[in-house]
């Protein structure tokens, strides 16, 4: 168990986490049409806004590009950075690890660069690939940003690695390599990821709508989220997270989400729980045809039939992909701080087939613990569990 | 202090294809000049998938099996951590190729692309739903991802595959990224406090972080190629080396710290079922 001592969350919806908070409990959607003047497709879009306007201080400028933008922001804010100040005075900067995931980090960088690359025959002067695309780089300049000097790794394992962070601080807390970590994520918006899962026909032409009987497939969003997790627990606690692989398939799900199963079963098994001690599910819930109905018949399977409250909270904030795991994680959280559950944004009509009780409304409810899923490509599954202390 | 248990290893690189050839090459020194490395279509995955593995697909599968060869463990008891600089190689230029020019992305290219992808591919061939995690550090992802490695080990108490590799970069990426040649290595691993049933150890190794220091010498060794200083996975072989018996400790950087793996020279045999 890990104490919850500060968390920072950023995402098209909501730019602190108050701001996050209303708009997921109001299921009120920061997603827009796309209108980005370099990508041509029809699709909806969760854009953080003023990115452009906000640089990185002249000392962090080296390190400048999107994704480091949006973790400055949300570094910066909901007081993240004095409680991992005042955590490094008590414990000292080396014993604080830094444990973050990104799936495509900087790449929109190497994306405008290459373009200039073929035209003449140079990478341009001012490109950085290590402090930009390299998956470190988001480590390094949050270390920089925040003054520690802690072990660090990235996790990349596309839509899971945010949630990834948690178990594997669990892991260097529990061996004593550390006594507090940053967990985190950041994605922001690129070309790769607009274009390849369009490719693959996962991107929705109209808004996404998990869960929904009409969903056609995600929309993308961007996202920063930091945690701060202590070895003392404290009011909101990491009570336990599982992992599994599907060994199915690459990029789809299998079918009866053998693997989610495998995730939810490992997390409860962690937490020492059981399915009926957790109150409500923040899902995967990626509003494609195959993840709701693949993760709806896995957590059918878990909880029993309609036996827990699920809501995805995507229709908000978008897809933020390697930041999904810590803004949902952050969603979670702020669940269990408020007491009430959020609703399925953008929801019409719930597929029927599908064996959940889906929040349609924000629902007041006594709650102790809750869930996070998250599932990505590779067929990599992780699930948290979250507790209010009681 | 962590402590953990090598119970087999595989090697690949240029001219070195097993542990026993890295270890000759600690003995005898660089190889002459050799070129790139033929890897072959993994074996464990289904016939379609098998033609249209990239090379870093060919490159872990193809390291994991020679560890998997001399390994005491049932396959699907493996957990997994990969760990890995770039990750995807050529993949990662393809994806900007096409973006720079019809932005036509083949999906397989797109699923291709994520860091997790040799992963995904040997879950998939050995039918193995542990839990598996692919990691980076840059240039320390081998550190990082040994870390990462033996903490699972130890927390779980279960066997652990080890992958530390870095597909060649084609041009021009690799004006950015300057990995010439693919070099990888994967362990099978235990903590060493809870002794496995089986076969004994072939190495047991301690691993700690320590501070800093201003004037260390962390070059190339001159038994490598100089063109692997660019691979952080070519910081595996010094480890790996240390089962030579001439060095018995071995640092590299890790943030803004060090790690420190060291040989632990004399242990007795796990015990017995």
């Amino acid at each position: 168990m890990l104490g919850i001592a500060a968390f920072s969350t950023l995402h098209a919806a909501g730019v602190d986490n108050p701001g996050s908070w209303q708009a997921i409990v109001a299921g009120q959607s920061g997603l827009k049409s796309n209108a980005l003047p370099w990508c041509d497709l029809t699709c909806w879009l969760g854009e953080v806004a003023g990115v452009d306007d906000s640089p990185l201080p002249a000392e962090l400028a080296a390190w400048d590009c999107r994704t480091h933008r949006l973790a400055w922001m949300a570094l910066q804010r909901n007081r993240f950075q004095e409680a991992v100040a005042a955590s490094a005075a008590r414990y000292g900067a080396k014993r604080i690890g830094i444990i973050l995931g990104s799936s495509t980090a900087g790449i929109r960088s190497t994306e405008l660069a290459y373009t200039r690359q073929r035209s003449d025959g140079h990478w341009p002067d001012d490109f950085d690939y290590r402090r930009t695309h390299s998956l470190d780089a988001l480590c390094r300049f949050s270390a920089a940003a925040l003054g520690l000097q802690g072990p660090m790794v990235t996790i990349s394992t596309a839509c899971s690695s945010s949630s990834k962070v948690f178990v594997m601080a669990q892991r260097w807390i529990d061996c004593g390599l550390i006594d507090a970590a940053v967990v985190g994520g950041v994605d922001s918006l690129c070309m790769s990821t607009l274009y390849g899962f369009n490719s693959l026909q996962l991107l929705s032409g109209d808004i996404c709508r998990p869960f929904d009987a009409a969903r056609s497939g995600i929309s993308i969003g961007e996202a920063a989220g930091f945690v701060l997790l202590d070895k003392q627990s404290a009011a909101i606690n990491f009570i336990g997270g599982g992992e599994s692989s599907d060994a199915w398939h690459m990029s789809t799900p299998h079918p009866e989400g053998i693997g989610a199963q495998g995730a939810m079963r490992a997390a409860l098994q962690a937490a020492q729980l059981a399915a009926s001690d957790i109150g409500y599910v923040n899902a995967h819930g990626t509003a494609t045809l195959a993840n709701d109905r693949a993760e709806a018949a896995a957590t059918a399977a878990v909880f029993g039939a309609g036996q827990v409250p699920v809501s995805s909270t995507k229709g908000v904030t978008g897809h933020t992909l390697g930041a999904a795991g810590i803004t949902e994680a952050i969603a979670v959280i702020q669940t269990l701080e408020h007491q009430t559950l959020p609703p399925s944004a953008n929801l019409r009509s719930a597929e029927a087939d599908l064996q959940i009780d889906v929040v349609t409304s924000p629902r007041h409810a006594t709650l102790h613990h809750a869930m996070s899923n998250s599932f990505g490509f590779g067929g990599s599954n992780c699930s948290l569990i979250f507790g209010r202390a009681s | 202090m962590l402590r953990f248990d090598l119970y087999a290893a595989g090697v690949i690189a240029p001219g070195v294809n097993s542990l026993d050839e890295l270890l000759a090459m600690r003995r005898s020194g660089p190889l002459p000049s050799v070129a790139g490395i033929e890897l072959p279509s993994p074996k464990s995955l289904p016939a379609n998938e098998r033609r249209r593995a990239s090379q870093v697909v060919r490159l872990t599968l193809a390291c994991a099996e020679q560890a998997l060869e001399a390994s005491p463990f049932a396959v699907e008891q493996l957990r997994m951590v990969f760990a890995s600089d770039e990750g995807t190689g050529e993949v990662c230029q393809q994806m900007l190729e096409s973006l720079a020019t019809t932005r036509a992305v083949s999906p397989l290219v797109f699923h291709n692309s994520v860091h997790n992808a040799p992963s995904g591919y040997f879950s998939i061939g050995h039918q193995n739903q542990q839990s598996a995690v692919s990691v980076s550090l840059g240039h320390e992802s081998f550190a990082s991802g040994l870390l990462c490695a033996v903490a699972e080990a130890q927390t779980s108490g279960q066997p652990v595959l080890f992958l530390s590799y870095d597909a060649s970069m084609p041009e021009p990426l690799r004006g950015v990224l300057p990995i010439a040649q693919a070099t990888a290595t994967a362990w099978i691993i235990a903590s060493a406090l809870q002794p496995m049933c089986g076969r004994p150890p072939i190495a047991r190794f301690d691993v700690e972080l320590c501070d800093a220091i201003a004037d260390a010498d962390d070059a190339t060794p001159d038994w490598m190629p100089a063109g692997w200083s660019s691979n952080s996975s070519a910081e595996a072989f010094r480890v790996l080396a240390m089962l030579d018996g001439r060095d018995a400790t071995c640092e590299m950087p890790l943030g803004a710290q060090r790690l420190r793996v060291t040989r632990v020279s004399e242990f007795s045999e796990a015990a017995a079922c």
